[in-house]
């Protein structure tokens, strides 16, 4: 509209200057070049505002033209009969020239119009195989719709639970009554799959994949006119594509986190029932041994066998204590039951409870360490998984080393260590996950899962590292009561 | 006495089986890997081998396959896990016996009499013309049966069947290994045949308890001589 008013006025301007111009050569101007000059204003007029503003420039040129160049002047009175040819030459001609220009402009701005076209579908394209999650895949491409078609509200319906529902709109929602009219209902006859349908102001298209249905876009239908069908239709092939492949990449993600849970649960079962079973193996050859009445065993056999019992008898109560916890930290409810304590009084309730196996434990601590803020019971079981996990690496008669130290400012570091084959470097975070033994081993491995899930419930750390002089160095820290004085550090310093 | 060799890695359960078998009367050595085993196997030549299937070293079962590459002496398999399939594969790879951990010493001793009863002789030939199993006398060349001195009438595949298993006698014979060589490769899927001809089979030679024809539930099948 505006445009058309603009062409006019610059056509119109055009007319009164070169007329101005004109006017007082007139006389020595043939009406042919007069004819000619006037061919500007009307081609300027249908270049900037099209075929309309083309025909009134023409009306507008013929007028002017017959008016001040056709003698007599100044009436639009034609005189001779060749003033009459080129008026009509004028006009006819203007006429033609005016509907040709008009059709290249036509022409020009649809090729504008469809190569923006292509490249906004460029643009999507790229978009929908980038891989990026469904949510914000979904809301990139109702606002790419919205702005290549100047769509008021384009909404994407995709199945939840067997029901269509709105999982990207731009523009405003779909009301209630929209939706109903949009969505089929069961046993409702419906056009839904077959082709798009036009409905009450909105235009519904299926998205359909490898003719299986993926989803419902609806966009406004002002903006769809029959010119426009073809690329949207494009757009919703593209849409349809890329919905689907995310909908089958999450559902593949999906059966294999399924996969991995069933293969845990699967290990879990396969490791716990082989850790009770065997100490229970032997308990049970053991103890079918001494039952029997018939055999007449000497004393030294006795002893033997009762020893085998109770040594095996601790270590399914170790495992049982160890599946115990690990329960409470699937429960959920470990928070740690916080008291004042020494690290020495730890120490010494859980060597208590450890089964040496010949070992030498060696404690390395300074008798004035600060007091240290943690749950008595879960440390202790730290301690306890930690030896035990030591013992079981270390060759028969090297010893394990327990060492204390203040760390930074206000914590306490321990140190287990062993002179076993240490963890290589790549498997250092792992040996603490569920689950995780060496290949050789009978652990059921959930010994330093319990300790790092205990140790970080007192929102402190725990690591391995290599030993000096070889083997596992397993650490972990402890909150001080207080904050650790200079003193104390710089006798820490003289202590080294 | 007996030469018994259990291979096992679990010390413990090496002390306490050596314990009790020489209490009951047998010599137990022991190895604690496959590698180990295999060499005292094929240095003192025991009567009967107890092999754990969980070993650090070797799969219990590839030592089982090893050592059927050159010996017949009877294998006991110890599986921990309790699972059907590696038992089977166990006997499939020449196995003669399982028990599954835990056990009672006396039933480890008792699976352990029974393969030292049955352990094939030392004598190579082409297999004998006739098995003895308790008062059941098999005639493999002219397909007869007798039991007690009284013939028993068996269709062609009871025969074949109850001959297959006097051929192992003591041993556990797979559902597998059974279908395989009494019926065909193509009916190893055939379960149920076994079930029909295990009935008739046992009623026709009055071993109603199964004492005779003893069955392992999904596993396979196995033919004992009583104890006199």
């Amino acid at each position: 509209m505006r445009r058309w008013l603009v062409g006019l006025a610059a056509s119109l301007a055009a007319i009164v200057v070169l007329t101005a111009a004109m006017v007082p050569l007139r006389s020595h101007l043939s009406p042919a070049t007069t004819a000619l000059v006037l061919v500007v204003p009307v081609v300027v007029g249908v270049v900037v505002g099209g075929l309309a503003a083309g025909v009134c420039s023409v009306v507008a040129g013929f007028l002017v033209y017959d008016f001040f160049f056709i003698p007599p002047y100044l009436t639009l009175w034609v005189g001779a009969a060749q003033n009459w040819v080129a008026l009509g030459v004028y006009g006819a001609v203007m006429l033609l020239v005016s509907q040709v220009v008009a059709r290249m402009n036509s022409a020009r701005s649809e090729a504008r119009r469809q190569g923006r076209e292509i490249a906004e579908l460029f643009e999507l394209s790229r978009m929908l195989v980038e891989d990026r999650s469904l949510d914000v895949l979904l809301s990139s491409v109702v606002s790419t719709v919205a702005d290549v078609f100047g769509a008021r509200q384009v909404v994407l319906l995709l199945p939840d639970d067997g029901n269509l529902t709105v999982a990207a709109s731009k523009g405003q929602d779909l009301s209630d009554n929209q939706l109903r009219r949009v969505l089929p209902k069961a046993g409702e006859l419906t056009s839904l799959g077959v082709s798009p349908f036009e409905h009450d102001g909105l235009f519904v298209i299926a998205l359909a994949a490898a003719g299986r249905p993926v989803g419902l876009l609806v966009v406004s239908s002002d903006v769809v006119k029959a010119d426009r069908r073809a690329p949207l239709m494009l757009f919703a092939n593209h849409i349809a594509l890329a919905v689907e492949r995310v909908q089958l990449r999450d559902k593949a993600l999906q059966s294999r986190l399924a996969e991995e849970v069933a293969r845990l649960a699967k290990t879990m079962v396969g490791a716990v029932s082989h850790d009770l079973r065997a100490p229970l193996t032997t308990i049970k050859g053991a103890s079918s041994t001494l039952a029997d009445s018939e055999l007449d065993l000497d004393a030294e056999a006795t002893r033997t066998l009762v020893k085998l019992i109770d040594v095996q008898a601790d270590r399914l109560a170790h495992l049982v204590q160890n599946l115990l916890d690990m329960s409470r930290i699937q429960a959920g409810v470990l928070t740690p039951r916080w008291s004042v304590t020494s690290v020495d009084e730890l120490l010494a309730g859980a060597l208590d409870a450890l089964d040496h196996r010949g070992h030498v434990i060696t404690v390395e601590t300074r008798g004035d360490l600060p007091f240290v803020d943690a749950d008595e019971v879960l440390i202790s079981r730290v301690l306890i998984n930690l030896l035990e996990n030591a013992l079981r690496y270390s060759p028969k008669a090297t010893p394990v080393v327990v060492r204390a130290a203040i760390e930074g400012d206000d914590r306490v570091k321990v140190s287990v260590i062993d002179r076993g084959p240490g963890v290589i470097a790549e498997r250092r975070n792992e040996v603490f996950e569920l689950f995780s033994r060496r290949h050789d081993d009978a652990g059921a491995g959930l010994g330093l899962t319990i300790a790092k899930t205990f140790v970080e419930a007192h929102g402190q750390h725990i690591w391995v590292s290599e030993a000096p002089g070889g083997g596992a160095m397993f650490c972990f820290t402890l909150a001080t009561v207080a904050p650790i004085s200079e003193e104390m550090k710089l006798g820490a310093d003289s202590h080294h | 006495m007996a030469q018994i060799l259990i291979i096992d890695d679990d010390a413990d359960l090496l002390r306490v089986c050596r314990v009790g078998l020489e209490a009951l009367g047998n010599a137990v050595r022991t190895a604690d890997t496959g590698l180990a085993g295999l060499a005292e196997a094929a240095i003192r030549s025991p009567d009967v081998i107890v092999l754990d299937l969980g070993l650090p070293d070797l799969d219990g079962l590839e030592v089982c396959s090893r050592l059927r590459a050159w010996s017949q002496v009877p294998v006991i398999v110890l599986s921990a896990d309790g699972s059907e399939d590696r038992k089977v594969e166990a006997l499939d790879q020449g196995a003669d016996d399982y028990v599954t951990k835990p056990f009672g010493m006396r039933e480890l001793n008792a699976r352990l009499q029974v393969a030292l009863r049955h352990r094939p002789s030392d004598e190579a030939g082409d297999g004998p013309a006739e098995v003895v199993v308790g008062a059941l006398r098999l005639d493999l060349v002219h397909r007869e049966a007798t039991l007690d001195g009284s013939a028993v009438d068996l269709a062609p595949k009871e025969f074949e069947f109850l001959a297959f298993l006097a051929r192992h006698v003591g041993k556990v014979c797979t559902r597998r290994m059974i279908l395989e060589n009494v019926w065909g490769a193509q009916y190893t899927k055939e379960l149920h045949y076994l079930k029909v001809y295990a009935y008739r089979i046992r009623r026709k030679l009055g071993d109603h308890d199964g004492k005779l024809l003893q069955s392992d539930p999904a596993v396979g099948y196995r033919l004992v001589a009583p104890l006199e």
